[in-house]
């Protein structure tokens, strides 16, 4: 047992922050178009996104990650590695729609009457005057989501994508050492997480507005 | 509003074209491998001594060394990639992989799905137990009357759903593991009281772990081993069939087994 056992699974951390890296910001770009054609889209696009919400929602990441690896594939040539990260995204983009949703309907409805009475259009009144509250808000739950992502992303080794569980899994097989394997990634798992979330909180603590205590 | 219509309608044509392009498809597999120069080999590298990772992460084991000698000999590179068991065959079948060598035993059920290699090793099943074991097992089917463990997806678990499907195995007893290695270890902390598995890897983790013996060796589940190749892939099975046979012929398939099983 050297410093390669070790060295081997902490390699798996690039690959575990790879495709959290990936899977987060789209899931942000999809969640965030969601909530907004939910919260101002009219009755049809509002279906839609509830439709989709509901839908992410109940389908277990490890399900889509399946469906769109081995059942698209035939369509959509993507590597295990692409196909985890973007249905991990997927996944995620539905919980970020519901934060996303949540902070847009906190910021009340009369700073929108008051942004169109300034003569501001409905997308300048979005994106001047709801949104940049909104974001700040929906940080602190944020935070949570992204947590979670880290944490599921160890479902791409279903497949293969060697990240640190399934480092962590070859290792215990070869050398029968389950606790040492496990309890490495583990601990690993756990500074990213607590990392992540300390570096949310102070960017939650920098963008705060002086109106929102 | 008409800005996020044109988003909206972006991403949906967007998929639709994705959709449509799908990779052409060669008419002959074996050209296919050979144009590109490479053949992908799936396999679940955490059953030692078939294949596993050595402490600085390379693959090792007799089905590791027997593949990379079947791609030299087709005159391309070797590339692994590793999934875990229960997801080998379906990557085979949505050709995400060319290939998977993983100490697969023929079924007529994996058959339907997919086509075998000739058989390049024969393997037997073994019941392993405590060194403290008060039981007795003399036929395989006394079995039914301890709790078992077996690793998911293997041919050693279909034999024993045949038993609960009979009704002559509870299904409480039946604990099914990720990975062999993980029913062992249940083994010797006493959560099962028998683990059925292929004999040779079993001998090897016995070694490993100590304490376990094994008390039953026969060839009920398995038997002969073979390279899992997709469905109706007749040029590639030729091509690798034929380099099985001169390994064989040649004494290297032997070799091979007395380096890894110590036979």
């Amino acid at each position: 047992m050297d410093n390669t056992f070790f060295s081997y699974i902490i390699q798996g951390t690039a690959i575990t922050v790879a495709v959290t890296l990936i899977a987060l910001p789209f899931g942000l770009i999809i969640g965030l178009l969601m909530a907004l054609l939910h919260t101002y889209g009219g009755k049809a696009l509002n279906r839609f996104a509830a439709a989709y919400s509901l839908l992410m929602r109940g389908v277990p990441p490890i399900v889509l990650l399946f469906i769109l690896y081995f059942v698209l594939s035939g369509e959509i040539n993507l590597s295990s590695f692409w196909a985890g990260s973007l249905s991990l995204g997927i996944v995620s983009s539905a919980y970020q729609m519901e934060i996303l949703r949540g902070a847009l309907l906190s910021v009340g409805g009369g700073q929108m009457t008051a942004a169109r009475a300034v003569g501001m259009s409905r997308i300048q009144a979005i994106r001047y005057i709801v949104l940049p509250q909104a974001l700040r808000l929906a940080i602190p739950p944020w935070s949570n989501e992204a947590s979670i992502v880290l944490k599921d992303s160890s479902l791409v080794y279903a497949l293969g994508v060697p990240e640190i569980l399934r480092r962590a899994q070859q290792l215990s097989a070869n050398t029968q050492q389950p606790f040492l394997a496990f309890g490495t990634a583990a601990l690993i798992y756990f500074v990213l997480v607590f990392a992540t979330n300390r570096a949310l909180d102070y960017l939650s603590e920098r963008t705060k507005l002086p109106t929102h205590p | 509003m008409k800005r996020i219509l044109v988003l909206v309608s972006l991403l949906v044509v967007l998929s639709l074209a994705l959709t449509a392009c799908g990779a052409p498809k060669a008419a002959n597999h074996l050209e296919a491998v050979k144009q590109a120069g490479v053949i992908k080999v799936g396999t679940s590298a955490d059953y030692p001594p078939f294949e596993s990772v050595d402490e600085s992460g390379n693959k090792v084991g007799f089905d590791i060394e027997l593949m990379a000698e079947i791609a030299k000999r087709l005159g391309v590179e070797l590339e692994w990639v590793d999934m875990p068991f229960d997801s080998l065959i379906a990557a085979v079948q949505e050709n995400k992989i060319d290939a998977s060598i993983s100490a697969f035993n023929y079924s007529e059920e994996r058959d339907l799905t997919i086509d075998f290699s000739d058989a390049y090793y024969t393997s037997e099943d073994a019941f392993a137990v405590a060194e403290g074991f008060a039981g007795a097992i003399v036929n395989p089917e006394d079995v039914v009357a301890y709790k078992i463990g077996v690793q998911t997806g293997t041919t050693q678990d279909t034999w024993l759903t045949d038993l609960v499907t009979a009704g002559t195995l509870s299904e409480d007893n039946l604990f099914r593991y990720d990975r062999a290695d993980q029913a062992m270890l249940d083994l010797k902390n006493g959560r099962v009281e028998v683990v059925m598995a292929d004999k040779v890897p079993a001998e090897a983790l016995l070694k490993q772990i100590g304490g376990l013996k094994i008390v039953y060796t026969g060839v009920l589940s398995t038997g002969p081993m073979n390279i899992v190749l997709p469905e109706g892939d007749v040029e590639l099975q030729q091509a690798i069939n034929e380099i099985i046979k001169q390994l064989q012929d040649e004494g290297f398939i032997d070799a091979l087994a007395v380096k890894y099983f110590a036979e």
